[in-house]
Parts: C-alpha cells; structure tokens; sequence
C-alpha cells in the first residue's frame, strides 16, 4: 500500500470512499475543478485546475462533498481513497468550477502548441500538500490502452521485440478546455489561450467543433480576431456561426470584416437577416457592404474592395508617407496607390517601391504611372486573373463608366475566386 | 401568383442542394452483400419474403432520421457522440466489431466487383486490383463534392434492376397477394434470411456514415424537411430496388427451382431464364453496387474509428500527420482484395461471420442511438417523439430476439 502523489482521474472516479474508520461513504462520480483566478497571487500551481469538491454517489443520491485530510493510496492494483471527514458543499461554492470527468475525460480539448483539436484519453494530477492539481492530459494511445485494461497485457507480449506503445502528455498551460455545453454557469475569463493562434488555425479548429462549442468559442474570441478566424471560414460554416449569433454581435464583427468579404457572406444569408445586420451596423461599414452587394455575382465588383488610400497629384512621397503612418492601412491596402482628379476620377497610380525610392519632396505627378491598367466594375470576372499574372499586378484599380474610382481588386481575392471554381468543378 | 412560383422554385433549388446523404446512404445500402441476400431470398422463397422490405422501410427511415436530426442539431458525428458519452470501454466494444465486420464487407464489396466482372468475361486477378487502385485514387486524390455527384450517378443507374425484373414476365397479382397476406414456414433457414435482409439494409456502419454526411453537408435545422425528403427518397430507392432484385429472382430462378449461392450465380442463371442483355444488367448493377461500397466503406470504416478514438483523421492531411488514419484504410483495403485473391478463400463463411457480427451490432448501436437521441442536454428540444422510441425500441427487441433464437437454436 503506498501513498499516491501523482494519480489517473480516470481510476479515481467510480472509486470506492472511505473514511477513516473503513466505512464506505460513497463512490466517486466526479470532481469539481476551479480554474485560477486572475487576481490570484502566483503560487507555483495556481494557474493550474485544483480539486474543490468531489462528487460522490452514497447510494441513495448524489451529493457535492468536501473531504478533509484525503489521501488516495493504491491497493493492490486499484486505487483507494481515503478521508477524515465528509461535509455537503453549499453550491454558490461551486459557482466558478467546472466538473472535470464532464468537461475534460473522452472530449476534445484544443493543443495550442500543435494548433489542433485532440480528443484526452486521462487526466493525470498531482496531489501536494497545497491540494490536488491537474497537470497534464493523456492524449496518447498508451492512456487509451489503460482505460481499455490492456495496456499491461499488450506491453507483456510486446516487450520481447522491444516495441514501445507510444505514450503522450500534454501539459495543462499547452491546452484549453472547450466543450463546456454541459455547464449552467459562464467561466469569467475562458479560452484566453486560444487568442494566441493564428486566425486560420483557429478557424480549422472551429470547424471541427460541435455546434454548441463553436458558436461559445466564437462569441468569446475579440471583435478583430472574431472577424479575421470568420474571414477564414467556409462561406457555409460562416453562415452557420453569423446566424448562432446575437445581431449586434454578428453586426460588431461584421464591420470589423473587410466590406467585400462582408458582402460576400451578406449576399448568402436569408434577406432579412441580411437587411437587420446592415441596419445595426456602423452607418460608414454598412454603406460600403450595401454598395457591394449591388453588384451581380460574376463581376469585378462583387470581389473587389472599397478600402484604397487616393491622393492627389499635387501631394508629394512626404505627404504620402505621413499619411500612411497615421492611418495605419492593412498590407492590402498599399499593394497599389492611386491618385485622382477633382472629379474623382482615375489618372495615375503608384506603389510603395515609388515612394521608397523618391525623395521626400517630389510631387505624385512626377512619380505616377498614367496611364494606369484598370478595369471597369460590371466587366465579367473571368479576364482578371489573366491580366493579373501577365502584368504582375498585387492590385488592379476598378472604376465606374465615368472612370471614377469605385475599389481595387487584390490578387488575395483573384486567387480564391480561382480556387472555388476549381472546387464546385 | 408569381411570389408563389419563386417559392417553389427556390424550394426545388434548395432541395438539389441539399440532396445526397440519404439517397447515398440508402444506395449503399443494396451493396454486393444486400444483392447477394436479396436474390437469395427470391430465388429460395419466391414472393414469400417479399413483406419484409416494409418494415425494413420503416425502420431504415426512422433510423436514418434519428441520425440526421442528431447530425443537424449538434454537429458531431455519431462515433464522437458514442466515445463522449458511453466512456471507452462501450467504445472500444462497438469499433472493434465493427472494424472487424467491415474487414468482412469490403471482402464482399471486392467478390462482388470479381463476380460481376467474371460474368463479363474479366479475371478476378485483373478486375480487383484494378478496382482497387482505382477506389484509392478516387478518395485519395478527389474530394467530397465531386466524389457525391458520381455516388448520385451510381445510386441513380441502380434502378437498372427494374428492366432485369421486368424482363422475367413477373406475375404481378401474385407479387401484390404476398405482400398483402404473407405466407412464409416459420423455421431457422427463413428467419435467418428474414434477419439477413433487415441487417443488410440497415447495416451498423450505415448509421455512422450517415450522420457524417449531414454535417458535412453542414445543413441546417431549418432545412430539416428538405432532409427528410432526401431520407424518404433513399430509403424508397432502397427497398424498390431491393424489391425488383427479389422479384427478378422470384420469377425466373424460384419458379424454374434453380438454387443459387450468390448474385453471381443470379446473373448467371438469368441469363437462359430472361434473356442475355436481362442477365447483362443484373451484372452491371452488381458490379456498380459493389465499387460504389468499395470506395465508401474502407473510408467510413477508417474515420469512424479515428473519430472514436481521437486518431487525426482526413483525407487532406499527410501520410505522417495522420498516419492511424492511413494504415486503417489502405489496411482495410488492401486486406479485402488480399482476401479475394487467395486461392480458395472461405468467402461463404466469411460472409456469413460478417453477418453475424453486423446482427449483434446492429441492436448496440441502435440502442446507443436511442440513449443519445433522448438526451436533453445534447438534443434540446430536438429530443425523439414516443412514436419513434416505440418503433425504435421494438425493433431492437425484435432483432436482439431474432438474433438470439438463431443462436440458441442449432444447440437444442
């Protein structure tokens, strides 16, 4: 009989408990975990999950418990746990814990280092003075063989030719929980880990998800990143999530999506949701989506975007500089420069490369290329890819029949555009 | 007026859209083992089987209604659903068996493509591995949307055993009798027939692929009667041509006492009986039935099991980012044309097994079913009505009962 210090959730619940005189109190249904506190001082442990309560079965109902002074000891092969005292935990205690056999054993856990959903095989915790912690999940086929019972028995036969069953553990700092449907309660601050993913990560994680944990994992990303995971999404999985959400937040994460991919999502939603989301948001966003929209599908306008930075001729490369420090464009947004006439219309364009290698002073005139390749915003989309990988274009301008300027298109938006007909071929 | 039109017109639209899982799943359904079964049955016992394609209907429908619904309302295929809430051990059980069975049906899928293709004049040591390089490029190298409008061009040519039926000048009046007032001898051989064509139409493996399929045609709650719609025209599909099989056989093989083993032979014995283009399109539709099950079971087989036992699993990833995934289903493939080839293989009692095995799966997993499809907390409000539980728990206990008395029996 020996003490345990590290031990298997998996072969703590349905354990028999104990006290001290041998009596059997209950068995172990579950334990409930509370995930630390932000406001928690930095103990070694503390931002690991630690056992508050147990949930036990005495036979006759269930019951949240607390124990005083347990110790789990292996007895033969078996655990068993073993305790003082037992005494009923109000709930309001459990208002911030999660039940960790529910949430965590058999379900999919996200791996932040490995940028993946995997599905946890055990739990394996640590029992300190300090109280009992979560420390990693087994998510290897070693755990899966042990809660099979035949992790012993195949390692026997496989020893003699020497072939190790591969075990693997995933520290708790390395995943986030996910699949917290079963939970009445909201966790104050959850999935803080996943913001540290890249947005096309996240968002093939996020397809992998249940319904129900795709839409909780969703609504508590942040606006920007919310927009670009959902910029990432197939145009069903993005219709799927805009629709599992509240208005004002779809609108909130909307606005933060550039106008043509907005559109693009707008245009495959059913009328009038489309009709409440343009009028709940920002007038300025909901402008640039409802022009878009009026283009037909097969035209240049409908992939094109409206956000292009239009100078005159008159300004000089320090201006323009000065601007683009200000404003802090995307990376698109400066694939092509353009300058326009008081009537708004095209008459010359320029690239970062012009302004890097002018000096500070020069006019836009003397620097422009005018007699810029454009197109015109209700042309057929099929030449435009062809045009952009003859003449090397990042982006082309798009103007009206006045030749006004209406957008840009960018090459990021031609190749998709290629690659979803390849995929409906 | 015109409003009214659109409407119907965006529904047809819709309904396109949506079509597939069931059509599919219900085509996969008459694979080489279902022919073989049902043109046994129609060549032992005449029109006396014939009855139970209704009930086989009903269930195949209630089944893969319950599987869609789960598949909509929580978006998790059915094995994730069965690990998530049954533990490992239950798990462990149910993917093994099945695992084991499909090892089995694919060895059949791969007889029937030989079979087909022999009747036409093709070696089986040219035919399988052929088919079988061909069924790997196709799931490797293709992808989803393109593979289901080929399934949907191969569901729809199924149909070709309505001209096999005709051909043989059945008696209609006497078909229409026995449906209306069976007659059958209650004894082992004929419930164990009765037994093979309920498990071969509703096969275990089907319920997973199923579910899969909704999600991944990522459909809506709001589109749940186009769905249902796309279920009752595959389970229809199912069982008429299930129906023609029997009757092709019934007329020309029963009536002339022409005892047959498998589908092979079937299209072999026609061919005197109905003409040789009758005989022709029953090895056609054989030989389609068969690569159609080829290309989906392997793959389904080797997901279901990843998903269960969270191996990464897809057909996008590399060899080495999901290598469980790879050995599943190029070892499942390759061990049923292995299987095939052998000289001398016991095919008849591998079939058999893989019925069995498919008989005591298929009541676990239905009652799984049922236990998910009745949890609050997964389903909400989606949660089963009394109606279908009954038809659902009667039917486990009728299956469970059938398979049981079969098992006891041969010891009394």
């Amino acid at each position: 009989m020996t003490s345990l210090t590290t031990f298997y959730l998996s072969r703590l619940i349905g354990c028999k408990l104990f006290d001290a005189r041998e009596n059997v109190l209950g068995k172990i249904v579950d334990v409930y975990v509370q995930l630390p506190m932000n406001n928690q001082t930095a103990v070694d442990n503390s931002h690991r999950p630690k056992i508050i309560a147990f949930c036990i079965n005495d036979g006759k109902s269930v019951r949240n418990v607390s124990l005083i002074n347990v110790q789990i000891v292996k007895f033969n092969t078996r655990y068993k746990v073993q305790c003082q005292s037992m005494t009923d935990v109000p709930s309001d205690v459990l208002s911030n814990t999660f039940l960790l056999k529910d949430t965590i054993l058999d379900k999919q856990i996200v791996d932040i280092n490995g940028r993946k959903l995997v599905r946890v095989n055990d739990v394996r915790m640590v029992a300190l003075s300090s109280g009992a912690f979560v420390v990693a999940v087994d998510v290897g086929l070693e755990g899966l063989l042990r809660r099979i019972g035949i992790f012993k028995v195949l390692k026997a036969i496989l020893q003699p030719f020497h072939i190790k069953i591969p075990s693997k553990f995933i520290l708790w700092d390395d995943v986030e929980a996910i699949d917290f449907s079963s939970l009445n309660i909201k966790l104050n601050t959850p999935f803080t880990k996943l913001n540290t993913l890249h947005p096309s990560d996240l968002a093939d994680i996020i397809e992998d998800l249940g319904k129900d944990s795709k839409t909780s994992v969703f609504s508590a990303l942040d606006e920007e990143k919310a927009a670009d995971v959902l910029e990432e999404l197939e145009t069903k999985e993005q219709i799927h999530i805009i629709e599992s959400l509240s208005i004002e937040k779809a609108a909130d994460v909307l606005e933060k999506m550039p106008a043509n991919e907005a559109a693009d999502l707008m245009e495959n939603l059913e009328d009038d949701r489309a009709a409440m989301l343009l009028e709940e948001m920002k007038p300025e966003a909901s402008e640039e989506v409802r022009e878009l929209l009026q283009y037909p599908d097969s035209s240049i306008g409908s992939i094109m975007t409206t956000n292009v930075l239009t100078f005159n001729e008159n300004q000089t490369v320090g201006d323009v500089l000065n601007i683009i420090r200000q404003e802090k464009p995307e990376m698109a947004e400066l694939y092509n420069l353009f300058v326009l006439d008081s009537e708004h219309r095209l008459i010359g364009t320029f690239t970062v490369r012009d302004l890097l290698v002018s000096s500070p002073e020069t006019p836009l005139k003397k620097i422009m290329n005018d007699h810029p390749f454009q197109v015109y915003d209700y042309d057929k989309l099929d030449s435009i890819s062809e045009l952009v990988s003859k003449y090397n274009l990042l982006g082309v301008p798009v103007t009206n029949e006045k030749e006004e300027l209406e957008g840009m298109v960018i090459i990021d938006d031609v190749v998709d555009d290629l690659l979803d007909k390849r995929r409906t071929i | 007026m015109t409003t009214n039109k659109n409407s119907f017109f965006k529904n047809i639209a819709i309904f396109l859209a949506i079509l597939g899982p069931g059509i599919i799943t219900g085509s996969v359904d008459n694979d080489a083992g279902g022919i073989t079964t049902y043109s046994v049955a129609g060549a032992l016992y005449g029109n006396q089987l014939i009855w139970t394609l209704i009930p086989s209907f009903i269930v195949l429908f209630i089944v893969q209604e319950m599987n869609a619904r789960m598949g909509i309302v929580t978006g998790k295929g059915l094995a994730t659903l069965i690990r998530e809430n049954a533990g490992v051990k239950v798990t462990f059980f149910i993917f093994m068996g099945l695992l084991i069975a499909d090892i089995g049906n694919t060895t059949t899928e791969f007889a029937g493509v030989a079979g087909s293709l022999e009747i036409f004049g093709v070696s089986k040591y040219i035919s399988v591995p052929l088919v079988g390089l061909i069924v790997w490029i196709l799931v490797v190298k293709g992808n989803y949307t393109f593979a289901e409008k080929i399934f949907l061009i191969f569901s729809a040519s199924l149909l070709v055993y309505i001209i096999s039926a005709v051909m043989g000048h059945p008696d209609w009046s006497a078909i229409g009798k026995s449906i209306v007032k069976p007659e059958m001898a209650l004894n082992t051989s004929s419930m164990t027939m009765v037994l093979g064509i309920v498990g071969t139409t509703i096969a275990p493996w089907m319920q997973f692929y199923m579910q899969s399929s909704v999600i991944e045609k990522k459909l809506k709650i709001s589109q749940y009667k186009f769905v249902l719609v796309d279920i009752l025209i595959g389970s229809l599909a199912t069982v008429v041509v299930a129906f023609f099989i029997m009757v092709a056989c019934s007329s020309t093989l029963f009536e002339q006492h022409i005892q047959i083993n498998d589908a092979k032979d079937a299209a072999l014995a026609l061919k005197p009986l109905a003409g040789e283009f009758a005989s022709a399109v029953f090895a056609f539709g054989f030989f389609i039935a068969s690569i159609f099950s080829a290309v989906i079971l392997p793959l389904a087989t080797a997901f279901y099991v990843s998903e269960a036992f969270g191996f990464e699993a897809g057909i996008d990833k590399k060899w080495n980012e999901a290598p469980e995934f790879y050995v599943l289903y190029t070892g499942i493939l390759l061990l049923g044309m292995i299987i095939i080839l052998m000289p001398n293989a016991p095919l008849i009692a591998i079939s058999l097994w893989t019925q069995v095995i498919n008989a005591v799966l298929l009541p676990v997993v239905l009652v799984s079913m049922i236990l998910l499809v009745n949890k609050k907390k997964l389903m909400g409000e989606y949660t089963n009505k009394p109606i279908v539980n009954y038809i659902g728990w009667f039917t486990v206990i009728i299956l469970v009962a059938m398979s049981l008395s079969l098992l006891v029996t041969p010891f009394l």
